[in-house]
């Protein structure tokens, strides 16, 4: 992946994730405001309620006592209060006053807890309130004192649960007990201001399990009351405040958070439950419209991320990639190269030491290449001044030994003639040869492909100095031959590749002159041969094999320095590459890699590669300028 | 001489002083009757006569004083010694005196019924000098009293019985009968419900009908019943149905309830929509005696009852006239199954205004004697009242 991808999705990701994270944060903020907003309301809810509570038993404690002080209870009373009093004429007293005052539930009481009177459940008369009969004397003011209070009475209909309040009328020494109460229930519920998305349940706890009828709201029994069910049954059994979320569909828009409210009697018991349920609608579509307007701002964020990020990107790498671009000219040769970045940052400063360095290199190449010019020239000059200084010697010495024989013994004179011609055509043979290397190095000819199999080359090579390996008179040197089968032909100039392999086996011969293994070694992969030359001479050092592949540059003592740089041309001009592998003391492997088909744009230098050790150097760049002038093989 | 003078001045001022008070009880002819009754009729055609009442009764005698014969002339001329002679359906009749009735002629002039006039009406209707005469139910006769209204009560004639359906599985084991049937607190009925107007009931006939209804035990035994409850292995709710037009049914029901639960059985009263509504365990019915003469309100009870209770017996086995052993074994027998439990017996309540004289509640299978009645003080004519 490029830096300018990288920095593409880097910059994409930061500003999708930003976004991201400032939606869900205004989501949660959002969420947490309406919670609390939802937990003021129901807490405001509940405060109206137990306010209606103690207003509505304010109020039942007035009328009952506004009832207890009716002439007509007062006659009740006297009437009670009587030796064997009839009270029942009263049986009906206690509906009529119901009514009159308002009252769902009013029993006149007998100083035993006899009822004398129900409106709640007329038929009752005569039956005893068992709770009442705590209500001894003196413990009245106790009751009334108390105030209302809720608590689950029968009545014709049913068990209820009832807001009472109770009064007393006493006369003489027996009291008449006013019990008057409002039932509670969806009329009840009915007189809460409800704010919009809330509602009220009240679970009237008249049963020992669940019954879904009594769960009831303003308009009466509410739909699916059964589902209540989990939650009032853990309310029952243990009686505190607590929230829960009905689910009423999978869609959350429709879903209510309850809060439980415990209504108990005087006893603590658990007489009902008040239910306060928020809609949690306005706030799922509040949610859905953030997160609606989150993902159209990650959609468009994307976009602008993506726009911004590609342009960031491209900005950012613009001048990265201008010097990517010239260090890759460098590498490729060019060094005058130059980058032009724009600014003073780091990249500016950065491209202007790179265009400091390219300006320095090419300068310091162009001294290099000066220096190096003027140094082959004098190697040349040294190489030619010493290979002709070496004929000229005998040529000179021969030359006065003929003009002293002349003078001072001239009865001598034909016969060192004839030998001094005979020296003097061999010396300015030796010339001659010195003048057809020097030009048939500079003569390479053009390679002329053809198929060539390298074990063919290999072979004639080998047999071409069969004799000089066993030269009587010199160390043996033994041939050993690796050569692949079916090793593929490749597209070559046969006669250059036998003058290459022969430098390469004249090498070895003259590293081994106290004889040893020549060892030549074919194999093919990946569309290319193998040629392995080793031998078991006394390898190079590492002076020694960095200059190698230079022209004349050469260790022996009658070497034109050539040899290996014919050998380099070759398999340049061959599209392939040359390394070499050498220790000191245990001899030099060097491997020729040919492609099956050369390049139509050869290298211009093969590619070279020496290593000693296992460490690998690389040849100076210009190896084959330098090598132009002349000198021997290695 | 001035002795017998003196005495005879004295004795004559004696007898003049009496004489308006012997005068004031000899019947005059003259004036209106003014009546008010709750039921409504709205033709004087029997044939096509649509009656509605809460009272049944008094629909009946409604029946009975506009019903008549039907002329030559196709008219309706009434029956008795009134005649009809203007009747607005539903609402008001006047019927006038027949001075050629065979019986001779009625002390009073008209006769005017006021139709659907509802109880808080009809007593107020009185209180006021509104009405003269007005049928009150049983259980408002003490509140009438005190109201100051002269009530005129019949002997107890109308039985309040709660009677098991025998149709339904739930009623036909006699445990459960019986221990209903000793739940039920008679006195506190006839006490606190009926307000002391009538008896407990524990025969099928009233003790003076009969003679022998003190055999019969009309005392609670709430022990007896709870004992008799808990021997049953799966104890059924038994409802008790009422005739949802009639408070006083609905409230025995409901006291019976009271009463069942309280002893532990489980009971539920429920109103019916109509009289044949057969859908309850038991229900409360009222029976009227339709004749004082024991084997014939006996043998007419037994056939009202058997299409609900489905007694073994047959009012048709009781002779005419019946041996009294017959009819108490008949009505022992019928008491002994706890098919029908007798809760009370109600009297018929008149309420009368001052004025009205000569008037003896009607009993059993008796019209209404309004050929005896005349009105005292005719001149203080009913503020309601044609002159």
């Amino acid at each position: 992946m490029t830096f300018r991808a990288k920095l593409f999705w880097l910059f994409t990701v930061a500003l999708v994730l930003t976004i991201a994270l400032i939606a869900a944060g205004v989501t949660v903020v959002a969420r947490k405001a309406f919670d609390d907003s939802n937990s003021q309301h129901t807490e405001a809810l509940v405060a109206q309620f137990q306010r209606e509570f103690e207003r509505r038993g304010e109020d039942v404690a007035q009328r009952v006592q506004a009832i207890a002080n009716t002439d007509s209870t007062i006659r009740m009373a006297i009437d009670l209060a009587r030796p064997s009093p009839d009270m029942s004429i009263y049986v009906d007293a206690a509906q009529g006053v119901a009514r009159s005052h308002h009252l769902d539930i009013l029993d006149f009481v007998g100083n035993d807890g006899s009822i004398i009177s129900s409106a709640a459940y007329a038929a009752r008369f005569g039956y005893k309130l068992p709770w009442i009969k705590s209500l001894t004397a003196g413990k009245t003011v106790g009751w009334v004192a108390q105030g209302p209070f809720l608590m689950k009475i029968d009545t014709q209909n049913g068990p209820v649960v009832a807001l009472l309040a109770i009064s007393a009328v006493r006369v003489g020494d027996k009291n008449l007990y006013i019990v008057g109460g409002e039932r509670l229930g969806r009329e009840f519920l009915g007189s809460l201001v409800l704010p919009p998305g809330m509602r009220a349940l009240l679970y009237l706890n008249l049963t020992d399990k669940f019954a879904p009828a009594n769960l009831v709201d303003q308009s009466g029994a509410i739909a699916e009351a059964s589902r209540f069910e989990p939650f009032i049954e853990n309310e029952r059994k243990s009686p505190v405040e607590r929230k829960f979320t009905m689910n009423w569909t999978s869609n959350p828009a429709k879903a209510e958070v309850f809060s439980e409210l415990p209504l108990s009697g005087r006893n603590n018991e658990l007489l009902g439950i008040l239910l306060v349920g928020s809609s949690q609608r306005e706030v799922v579509i509040l949610q859905r419209r953030i997160q609606a307007l989150a993902a159209g701002a990650v959609i468009l964020g994307v976009i602008i991320a993506l726009f911004l990020s590609w342009w960031g990107a491209a900005r950012v790498t613009k001048p990265i990639r201008r010097l990517a671009e010239g260090a890759r000219a460098v590498s490729g040769g060019n060094w005058d190269v130059r980058v032009n970045v724009l600014g003073g940052g780091e990249i500016g400063q950065l491209a202007t030491a790179f265009n400091q360095m390219t300006q320095q290199l090419t300068e310091q190449r162009e001294r290099l290449l000066q220096a190096e010019r003027v140094a082959a020239w004098r190697e040349v000059a040294r190489r030619l001044a010493h290979e002709l200084k070496n004929p000229l010697f005998p040529l000179q010495t021969t030359v006065e030994n003929l003009r002293r024989t002349k003078e001072q013994n001239p009865s001598q004179f034909d016969e060192v003639f004839r030998e001094s011609t005979g020296i003097l055509l061999s010396e300015i043979e030796n010339l001659k040869t010195i003048v057809r290397r020097f030009s048939d190095f500079a003569k390479m000819p053009q390679p002329e492909l053809g198929a060539v199999n390298v074990n063919d080359v290999v072979r004639s090579v080998v047999k071409l100095f069969e004799a000089q390996f066993g030269a009587a008179g010199r160390p043996a040197i033994t041939p050993e031959l690796h050569l692949e089968e079916n090793l593929p032909s490749i597209q070559a100039d046969q006669t250059l590749l036998h003058r290459a392999v022969e430098n390469l086996v004249l090498n070895a011969m003259d590293a081994m002159p106290a004889g040893g293994v020549l060892m030549l070694r074919t194999s093919h992969q990946n569309g290319h041969v193998d040629l392995e030359v080793s031998d078991t001479g006394t390898g190079l050092t590492p002076e020694e094999r960095d200059r190698l592949f230079t022209p004349y540059y050469t260790t022996k003592r009658h070497g034109t320095g050539l040899g290996l740089a014919i050998v380099q041309s070759v398999v340049s001009d061959h599209g392939g590459r040359i390394s070499v592998e050498s220790e000191s003391g245990v001899g030099t492997s060097v491997h020729v890699e040919l492609p099956n088909r050369p390049p139509e744009n050869p290298r211009p230098f093969a590619d070279v590669e020496s290593k000693s050790n296992g460490a690998e150097t690389k040849p100076p760049a210009d190896t084959k300028d330098a090598a132009k002038g002349s000198s021997n093989g290695r | 001489m001035k002795v017998r003078l003196s005495l005879f001045l004295a004795a004559s001022s004696v007898v003049l002083a009496a004489l308006p008070a012997f005068t004031a009880r000899l019947p005059r002819y003259g004036g209106t009757l003014v009546m008010d009754v709750g039921a409504t009729v709205n033709s004087i055609d029997p044939s096509v006569a649509q009656a509605n009442s809460d009272d049944g009764d008094t629909k009946e005698q409604i029946d009975g004083l506009l019903y008549a014969q039907k002329n030559a002339d196709g008219t309706f001329a009434g029956a008795g010694p009134f005649r009809i002679q203007s009747f607005t359906p539903d609402r008001k009749a006047l019927l006038v005196a027949d001075g050629q009735f065979e019986g001779g002629r009625p002390f009073l002039d008209a006769i005017q019924i006021e139709m659907g006039r509802s109880l808080q009406d009809r007593l107020i209707d009185l209180q006021l000098g509104k009405a003269d005469l007005a049928e009150i139910p049983a259980d408002q006769a003490r509140q009438a009293a005190e109201r100051g209204i002269r009530v005129s009560r019949s002997r107890p004639d109308e039985l309040i019985a709660l009677v098991f359906n025998s149709k339904r599985s739930r009623a036909n084991d006699p445990r459960i009968r019986k221990a209903i049937a000793l739940s039920v607190d008679r006195d506190a009925i006839v006490n606190f419900i009926l307000q002391k107007t009538g008896e407990p009931a524990g025969g099928l006939l009233p003790q003076w009908s009969s003679g022998t209804a003190f055999l019969f035990s009309t005392a609670a035994d709430p022990v007896q019943a709870k004992q008799l409850w808990s021997q049953l292995a799966a104890p059924p709710t038994i409802t008790v149905g009422y005739d949802a037009n009639d408070s006083l049914t609905r409230s025995i029901a409901e006291r019976i309830e009271v009463n069942a639960q309280g002893t532990g059985i489980s009971m539920t009263a429920q109103s019916l929509p109509n009289a044949a509504a057969l859908s309850v365990d038991a229900r409360v019915m009222r029976l009227r005696m339709p004749s004082p003469v024991p084997q014939v309100a006996l043998a007419r009870f037994i056939d009202a009852l058997n299409p609900l209770a489905g007694l073994t017996v047959s009012g048709t086995a009781l002779g005419d006239p019946a041996d009294p052993q017959q009819v108490y074994n008949t009505e022992s027998t019928i008491i002994g199954t706890y098919s029908v439990v007798p809760i009370a017996w109600l009297p018929r309540v008149f309420g009368l205004s001052d004025r009205v004289r000569d008037w003896s509640t009607p009993g059993p299978g008796d019209d209404w004697p309004l050929a005896n009645v005349w009105l005292d003080n005719i001149d203080v004519q009913s503020k309601k009242g044609t002159s």
